[in-house]
């Protein structure tokens, strides 16, 4: 039997078993049945459903865990795995293949235990003359907890086949479809839709850029509103997980929507009441600044690998003391701010910030001139400023481009970036898309210079601090040969961004941002 | 993709037993795995109830990779798949004289399987021919079972000479013992001087009834009865056959 054969799956109305099930009709083969499993089944996939989205089902079962395509239910990975845990990632998994393969699904967030249901599968050999394995049908059900919706059919045939064997396959597959039973085919999807089902689990229920689709007539007030509602349900989902430590990216998601926050609160002027306005600005930007040292730790931690392969491999070791420190240190935070997130304080500042939101805002003309405005005047306009804001500082930046204009060009990009994913809904999507691919690359060269600024100044002054003991000589080398190694690397970068805000400031890049001036909803 | 050929001049020696363990418990361990039966009596196939495609041949197996792909079976065992035997194969060496570079063969003909499976076992027919000749060149290993008596030292012998003559290379041939019985003096004094020796493997295979069994179960031993001493000894010889090809550098 081959396991990367594509099973075809179907749904049938009677689970009293295959003999009965064949009852009266006429089938060429013998059918042998196996011991009857019990099995637990446990679905995982990242907060953010990487797997889903990318149509893949990951299940462990049996003491394997599997990657399955959705579409046809085939494998393409399998690594054994003997508990169950509630998270892991793809380093843990034992079988290469299934390693890499899960690596291009999701590096950094983790694959969570999602749910486990009880199922129960029959099996049985479809027998030739020769009593040969042809084919095998497993009849699956799912015992526990019931899928909430009543119409979905009781059991799931499996009909899995045997290499060499397709004309047998395809009898078999007739005298499946000839039963007054049969409701028809199904795919593996519909099957593990129910599972999940059963778990009250729904895919694609969270994404970190909430899809608000906003009404281009609407005004602008009302519109942030709603920008800012959705923001805040994903400041929601994250927080919750936070504490839990299971992988970096709930904080990060986290920061990012108070920065989005922040942003549409910066950027959109003559909106909201300025006494609110200003309180509440100020408020995110403390919550944001809670988090930076976590953020701080989580990246260094992350880079672990890269740090020590930076420098030569007598030099290594010595670096742990580091990073046990910044564990140490990581979990000391983690403790303060998963407080926090418990306090009263917080609940609050939340809660006021929801019903600020929903509440009634009457604009007046002195406070809030803009209130009115049209959303996708407004859109455009702003991002018309923010567009031709970064066209123009990144003109200014010198030959040799200073730290300063590489730093306050990153930021006007991201400003830009923000707007662009805000009234996304408002514009064609395909332009969009290549807008914000040239805008991507401009952000990834800028992005990395400015991490590694951040990193080496850290390093540095950690450096600086440190005990000057004969002990620390060893740690202090690597320290220092790290700083280097990362200051050259972030000179090539320096090097590069000339080339890379070019392919920015560029006839084709003008006409996309003009097409999107023009073609909005 | 590793090859390994399980051969011997000589017939009821266990080659096939062996083929047929190995090959599942490779299947086990780095599936998939693929079995090669080239022997026309066809005694792998018929240990997996397997029969050829009615238009499977001798013809076809020659044209190579993608007509073997599609004449390939699975068993009953997950991830273990089998080529099987036709009895056209009894004309394999003639028909082989027909080709351009008879030696290089088999080892074109299963090039595009490289990808599918990380290993391929052959289970060879008891003769020295230019199949053999093919599979020699085609394999990473070549397994040579051996009872252990003087006749089959000679034989193991005279397969290295025909090794060297030819200028292939017998770094790939390793003998191990099979059927080995501790009650004969001649065994046990055999398998005292050679085994782990140069050339030699040292996991020895016992003489063992329920290998015999195997015609009945129609199944790998160590699918069925793991706990038998056969069984047991094949599972160490497979260990034994990793470490050895793990360490031993790629050409
Ligand atoms: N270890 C063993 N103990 C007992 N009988 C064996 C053993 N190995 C093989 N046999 C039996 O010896 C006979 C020949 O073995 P087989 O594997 O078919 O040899 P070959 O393929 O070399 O001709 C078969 O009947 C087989 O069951
Ligand atoms: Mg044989």
């Amino acid at each position: 039997m081959r396991t990367s054969l594509k099973p075809e799956y179907f749904s049938i109305s009677d689970t009293s078993g295959l003999p009965e099930f064949f009852k009266g009709v006429d089938i060429p083969f013998s059918l042998q049945a196996e011991p009857l499993k019990k099995e637990l089944l446990h679905c995982y996939d990242t907060f953010d459903w990487k797997a889903w989205n990318k149509k893949n089902a990951i299940v462990l079962c049996c003491q394997r865990l599997n990657l399955v395509d959705l579409k046809n239910g085939s494998e393409i990975g399998s690594s054994p795995l003997r508990k169950a845990p509630q998270s892991f990632f793809p380093e843990d998994i034992a079988e290469e293949k299934t390693v890499s393969m899960l690596k291009t699904l999701s590096r950094l967030r983790a694959f969570i235990r999602l749910g486990s249901v009880k199922t129960e599968i029959a099996t049985w050999r479809a027998l030739d003359e020769n009593q040969k394995t042809v084919a095998s049908i497993e009849l699956l059900s799912i015992l526990q907890p019931k899928p909430s919706n009543a119409q979905k059919p009781l059991a799931y045939v499996r009909l899995n086949p045997v290499r060499g064997y397709p004309k047998e396959l395809e009898t078999l597959a007739e005298c499946l479809k000839s039963n007054p039973a049969y409701s028809g085919k199904t795919t593996y999807q519909d099957f593990y839709t129910a599972v999940l089902d059963a778990v009250s689990s729904v895919p694609g229920s969270y994404s970190s850029k909430p899809s608000v689709k906003l009404k281009p007539g609407n005004t602008i007030q009302d519109s942030a509103r709603e920008l800012l509602l959705s923001t805040l349900e994903v400041i929601h989902a994250n927080e919750s997980w936070i504490p839990k430590n299971i992988d970096t990216e709930f904080l990060h998601d986290y920061r990012v929507a108070i920065r989005r926050t922040r942003s549409i609160l910066a950027q959109l002027k003559g909106i909201f009441p300025p006494n609110e306005l200003s309180r509440y600005k100020q408020a995110f930007r403390e919550l944001g600044k809670r988090t930076n040292n976590l953020r701080d730790q989580d990246v260094y931690l992350l880079q672990a690998e890269r740090f020590r392969n930076l420098l030569p491999a007598a030099m290594r070791d010595s670096l742990d003391s580091f990073f046990t420190d910044l564990r140490n240190q990581h979990k000391k935070e983690l403790r303060t701010f998963s407080k926090y997130l418990g306090s009263e304080n917080y609940r609050q500042f939340l809660q006021e910030w929801e019903s600020f939101l929903k509440g009634n805002m009457s604009p007046d003309p002195d406070t809030t001139p803009d209130a009115l405005r049209k959303t996708s005047d407004v859109a455009v306009s702003s991002i018309k400023k923010a567009w031709k804001k970064v066209i123009r500082h990144g003109r200014d930046i010198s030959r040799v481009a200073t730290d300063t204009e590489l730093h306050a060009l990153r930021i006007d990009c991201k400003k830009l970036r923000y707007l662009l994913e805000f009234y996304a809904s408002l514009f064609p999507a395909k332009t969009l898309q290549m807008v914000i691919r040239q805008l991507k690359t401009l952000q990834e060269n800028l992005g990395v210079f400015v991490d590694l600024s951040v990193q080496q100044n850290y390093l540095y002054s950690y450096l600086s601090n440190l005990e000057c003991t004969a002990d620390n000589i060893p740690f202090a080398s690597s320290l220092g040969g790290l700083v280097t190694a990362l200051y050259n690397e972030r000179e090539t970068v320096r090097m590069s961004f000339h080339d890379a805000f070019d392919t920015f400031d560029r006839q084709e890049t003008e006409e996309l941002f003009n097409e999107l001036f023009n073609k909005h909803r | 993709m590793k090859t390994i050929a399980l051969y011997s001049i000589k017939g009821g020696v266990g080659k096939t037993a062996s083929a047929v363990n190995l090959a599942y418990l490779s299947s086990v361990s780095e599936p998939p795995t693929l079995i090669c039966d080239l022997d026309p009596q066809g005694a792998s196939s018929f240990y997996f109830r397997i029969v050829p495609n009615k238009k499977y041949s001798s013809k076809k197996f020659l044209k190579g990779n993608k007509k073997i792909y599609d004449n390939i079976k699975g068993t009953d065992f997950d991830n273990l798949d089998l080529l099987p035997a036709d009895f056209s194969y009894r004309n394999l060496d003639i028909e082989l004289l027909e080709e351009k570079k008879p030696q290089k063969k088999l080892k074109n003909n299963i090039k595009e399987l490289n990808t599918e499976y990380p290993f391929i076992f052959f289970d060879c027919p008891p003769n020295l021919t230019l199949l053999s000749e093919s599979v020699f060149t085609a394999s990473d290993v070549i397994l040579v079972p051996l009872i252990p008596t003087t006749l089959s030292l000679r034989t193991f012998e005279q397969l290295l000479d025909f090794f060297k003559e030819c200028k292939l290379d017998t770094a790939k041939i390793k003998g191990f013992f099979t059927m080995f019985e501790r009650r004969k003096a001649m065994h046990r004094e055999i398998v005292e001087e050679y085994s782990g020796k140069k050339r030699f493997l040292r996991q020895i295979i016992p003489y063992n009834s329920e290998v015999e069994k195997m015609g009945i179960y129609r199944a790998p031993l160590n699918a069925v009865r793991p706990n038998v001493p056969a069984a047991i000894a094949y599972q160490e010889l497979w260990e034994e056959l990793m470490n050895e090809i793990e360490h031993r550098p790629t050409k």
